[in-house]
């Protein structure tokens, strides 16, 4: 009775086999419970090479600004339409002129750029300098081949602007450093660090919604005022072309 | 025609300061500020020409520069007046190299009085605005000016003043 009793060395657990197949079944099972994130971050290291690279993101952009270029296009139509049921101000634009900057004083008493399009290309004293990221000044003198812009930093500057989100006037004022101050003449003025400040559609002297800059610190020391520093969005000592608007207003 | 460049060096080096002036490089500048080019010149102008010569180059440098820029209410002749006249009373040193450093320090106090009153200006133009708050670019305008002008016064100023009398014993 005894001698036909299975002898231990055949028992299942003692086969590697088996228990190798025991292994990648506890390891499925973790998987499993896991929902699998170990095999997505594996996945996340084997795939890496193959990203969508720099040329198709550059692809994307370009289809982004496109897009936006379109939306932007819409809503000027929409705005100007607006405007005229509003019978609000509304700017003229004939024609802009692209000139490049051919002399640059930002950083001295001096806050000026002087540009290669001048009176024969039709520029005139009054009209409004744009760079990337919105203004930058105005034309202040014209030559025949050149043209002279006062920066909005100058201390020759003053321009009424608009704080859109709190729907405020203030004054622009240049100090001669690269940060203009706006005076808000209202202490109860809820102004805040990141309001976005763009020309008014007061103004008699720039055309209305041109981009000017960002509210950085506020100073209400002063009693009667509110004042603030505000950094500029186009950086008049880096920008090489410039575009000249010829507004009527 | 190498005679005629030899002998009138210094006025053709007057002609390149309106357009160094405008075309303001960068690269040399500190805090965005640039060394106050006329004193280069106007320096070694008035140590060999005198006072009388220094005050109304000052004045000429000064309509120049000020057709320049674009801020009408204020203006750079009087200090470069001051400076060309000032200019004018300092001897030349027997030390070559004392004279060098001099040259620095000369042009930095120079520097200082131009910005200074190019300052007081604005100050009394913004008076009613009580705007204090220009205080403190304008005083790192000046500072910067000064460094710079006297940094770069004894290279630029020694070869002018050798180019300068060098035209001055052609010509005689």
């Amino acid at each position: 009775m005894l001698g036909i009793r299975r002898i231990s060395t055949n028992r299942w657990w003692h086969k590697k086999k088996n228990w190798i197949f025991f292994a990648i079944f506890l390891l499925l099972v973790f998987v499993r419970i896991s929902k699998g994130s170990i095999y997505k971050d594996f996945y996340y290291f084997i795939s890496k090479p193959f990203w969508p690279g720099q040329f198709q993101k550059e692809i994307i952009l370009e289809s982004i600004d496109q897009e936006y270029l379109i939306k932007l296009n819409l809503l000027k139509k929409d705005n100007l339409r607006l405007r005229q049921i509003l019978s609000f101000q509304e700017s003229t634009s004939t024609e802009n002129i692209s000139a490049a900057v051919i002399s640059r004083k930002t950083g001295s008493w001096w806050r000026q750029i002087i540009l290669n399009k001048g009176s024969r290309d039709g520029v005139e004293i009054g009209n409004i300098v744009i760079g990337p990221g919105g203004l930058l000044g105005t034309v202040k003198d014209t030559s025949l081949f050149t043209s002279s812009v006062t920066l909005i930093t100058s201390p020759e500057s003053k321009l009424g602007v608009w704080v859109d989100r709190i729907q405020i006037n203030g004054l622009l004022v240049g100090l001669g450093d690269d940060y203009p101050n706006l005076i808000l003449y209202s202490k109860d003025a809820d102004i805040k660090v990141g309001d976005f400040v763009s020309s008014s559609p007061a103004s008699t002297l720039l055309p209305p919604n041109i981009p000017i800059g960002i509210v950085q610190s506020i100073d209400e020391t002063l009693k009667s005022k509110k004042t603030a520093k505000i950094s500029l969005l186009a950086k008049p000592h880096v920008i090489d072309w410039v575009q000249i608007l010829k507004v009527s207003i | 025609m190498n005679k005629f460049f030899a002998k009138k060096s210094s006025i053709i080096s007057f002609i390149f300061i309106p357009i160094i002036f405008l075309w303001h490089p960068n690269w040399l500048g500190f805090l965005g500020v640039q060394p106050y080019w006329p004193l280069f010149w106007l320096l070694p102008w008035s140590m060999i020409n005198g006072s009388i010569n220094g005050l109304i180059f000052g004045l000429f440098l000064g309509l120049i520069l000020d057709s320049l820029t674009l801020d009408d209410s204020f203006t750079q002749i009087p200090g470069l007046v001051c400076c060309g006249f000032l200019f004018g009373r300092i001897k030349f040193h027997s030390s070559i190299l004392v004279g060098h450093f001099r040259y620095g320090l000369v042009c930095s106090f120079g520097s200082f009085l131009c910005g200074t009153l190019y300052f007081l200006q604005i100050l009394f133009r913004n008076f009613s605005d009580s705007n204090s708050l220009m205080l403190i670019p304008s005083v790192k305008n000046i500072l910067a000016e000064v460094f710079l002008t006297g940094f770069f016064a004894p290279f630029i100023c020694s070869k002018l003043l050798k180019m300068f009398k060098f035209s001055k014993g052609k010509s005689q």
